[in-house]
């Protein structure tokens, strides 16, 4: 593609203040948004995430140590988020490697059977600038869920929300309809590409376990104190506008026994409050293509 | 111990003899108070084709990517959401705000300028781009620049510099007091403002903090929310205790938009002015201010 836009040409700079309040149905005054990464680290390539330095500094192939750390969050941690969600009876988004449903079924098909929303999530895991075809893989990715759960996927984030700057019109191209690669706002909004707009969900980098956990190295108890710090400011800024609060978890992180807790009590929390939806992405963006037509249809 | 000479411009100790602050002639403020809080708003354009100045995630098994659309986007969320969050407090608790200003932000951003000068807020000279002064092309060019923009953008030039990450060449100050601007913050070496001898006019430092500033705190050491609230607290009483009628000091705070204006993180920033916005004795001024005042009651300038 010869000249792709930079993000600022694909929307106007808006300031939150300057925008008339979104309205959520009924007494609905803030979205609480799960989002689940099951991801496929391939032991041939280096590994996602550490968390022991290499002996000597120097990273060698296999690494077979943060395969492990990785592989016990498929193997076990992702069953006790099976069964938080289930007894909350919340349906999160699934950020899904497509070759979690080829090489973990068994995961791939509770979180079908559960009524997860898969939203893509690449092939496998590694940053999307080394993809060598990336429309190809982003292709892919999509059929792969296309065929196993019967659905086409809606929802697209980059493997560490990584994009190029010509991955918004492959995305489109693909039937992409909203992405959380975009982590700038605290509402919806909707972006131009060449094939037509994209709708950008407010995903979150700060509550995250990776950046908190991993990148920070906080303790597994900040998971909790920063999540309700973070609902507490939004929940209050929802009394006159619409919010959205994401969590974006991951098993081998926050599926680990030292911090499931944390991620239970989070949801003990935030469920004390009146009007609020847990929604998945799927959910928000059907609301808002509704509330946002507008804006969409200037942007075709 | 003597260093070797830089080519151009003057090393510190040239600009600047030792003094020890107990030692010094009495500094007074205006009817008695005895320190100065000065609260500093950094607002940044980050160029989407360059490396991110700084970032919260990192790609899948390392490496910096270019384009770096999350860290960009988390960059700009604090112009878009979290800059409005900070203004809420500087209202309700009548704080002058203070923004260093990148003069490509100021063009890039009018809605959150026109909110600033609505307050009369001051705005202080950042570099044209958020760039090390080191690595700018011609550093002339960019410090003057820079005030034209601001004075286009804001109606006023501005008398305040601040450099991006507060870096500067050996000849910073000097090309600093030759395009007119009155006072420099990047020289972290003092409770009280200072002179520096430059080979135009002396230029005023006024105390300016790396430590009190979110990016230290959040980014680089990575403390918990709470740590900004609780180290301004212990910084800001040190300060009053060291200060006294006859012996001015001044305590900044530095913030940005993208880290303490983010939801969890605000609370944090507002409770330290519902602690010490009442404290008797304390001023609220901008960089301005405290330039004016201690040109006046501060030791004159040096030859």
């Amino acid at each position: 593609m010869s000249n792709p836009m930079k993000p600022g040409e694909r929307c106007d700079f808006s300031a939150i203040v300057d925008r008339p309040p979104l309205k959520l149905p009924g007494n609905a005054r803030i979205v609480f948004w799960t989002i689940v990464n099951y991801e496929v680290w391939d032991i041939g390539k280096p590994m996602a995430r550490q968390l022991l330095p290499a002996p000597t500094g120097v990273p060698l192939l296999p690494d077979v140590v943060h395969w492990g750390w990785h592989e016990y969050g498929m193997r076990v941690g992702c069953w006790r988020f099976f069964e938080l969600y289930e007894k909350l009876g919340i349906k999160p988004t699934l950020s899904a490697n497509a070759r979690i449903c080829e090489d973990y079924p068994r995961v791939a098909e509770q979180a079908k059977k559960a009524g997860w929303e898969f939203m893509g999530h690449a092939y496998e895991q590694g940053p999307i600038h080394k993809e060598e075809n990336q429309p190809a893989m982003i292709k892919r990715s999509m059929d792969v869920i296309e065929k196993f759960t019967g659905k086409r996927p809606v929802g697209w984030l980059g493997p560490g929300l990584t994009q190029t700057l010509e991955t918004p019109e492959y995305l489109a191209e693909a039937g992409v309809k909203y992405i959380g690669d975009w982590a700038y706002d605290d509402e919806p909004t909707v972006i131009r590409t060449q094939k037509g707009p994209l709708v950008t969900l407010p995903y979150t980098v700060e509550l995250n376990d990776i950046p908190m956990m991993i990148i920070q190295h906080h303790e597994s108890d900040y998971l909790l104190k920063r999540m309700i710090d973070q609902f507490d400011r939004l929940y209050a800024e929802s009394e006159k506008r619409a919010k959205f609060c994401a969590l974006a978890i991951h098993p081998y992180i926050s599926g680990q026994p030292h911090r499931i807790k944390y991620l239970e009590q989070i949801y003990d929390y935030v469920n004390k409050h009146e009007g609020v939806l847990h929604w998945n992405g799927e959910q928000i963006y059907d609301w808002y293509k509704g509330v946002a037509a507008d804006k969409l249809k200037a942007a075709t | 111990m003597s260093f070797p000479k830089p080519p151009v411009g003057m090393l510190p100790n040239e600009r600047i003899a030792y003094s020890p602050i107990p030692q010094r002639k009495p500094l007074r403020l205006p009817k008695g108070a005895r320190m100065v809080v000065w609260t500093i708003t950094n607002v940044e354009e980050w160029d989407p084709t360059q490396t991110m100045p700084r970032t919260v995630i990192t790609p899948p098994a390392g490496g910096a990517p270019m384009p770096d659309i999350p860290n960009w986007c988390w960059h700009e969320y604090g112009n878009r959401v979290g800059f409005w969050r900070l203004l809420d407090v500087y209202d309700k608790f009548k704080i002058p705000g203070v923004m260093n200003i990148n003069a490509t932000a100021a063009l890039a951003f009018p809605e959150l300028v026109k909110a600033c000068v609505e307050r009369n807020w001051e705005f202080v000279g950042h570099g044209y781009t958020q760039r090390n002064m080191q690595k700018v092309e011609n550093e002339r060019d960019d410090i003057r620049k820079s005030a034209e923009v601001l004075e286009k953008t804001t109606g006023k030039r501005p008398t305040g510099w601040l450099g991006p990450g507060l870096t500067e060449t050996w000849e910073t100050p000097d090309v600093l007091s030759e395009a007119g601007y009155r006072y420099v913050a990047d020289w972290v070496i003092d409770d009280q403002p200072v002179w520096l001898k430059t080979r135009h006019k002396p230029i005023l430092n006024i105390p300016y903090t790396q430590e009190c500033n979110d990016v230290a705190m959040m980014l680089i050491q990575h403390h918990k929310a709470s740590e900004f609230y609780d180290r301004a607290m212990d910084q800001f009483e040190q300060i009053y205790k060291d200060s006294s009628k006859d012996a001015a000091r001044v305590m900044a705070i530095s913030v940005h938009p993208y880290i303490m204006g983010a939801p969890h993180r605000v609370k944090y920033f507002r409770k330290i002015f519902e602690k010490i916005r009442k404290k008797p004795g304390v001023l609220f001024w901008t960089g301005e201010q405290i330039c004016d005042w201690f040109m006046k009651a501060g030791p004159k300038a040096p030859e």
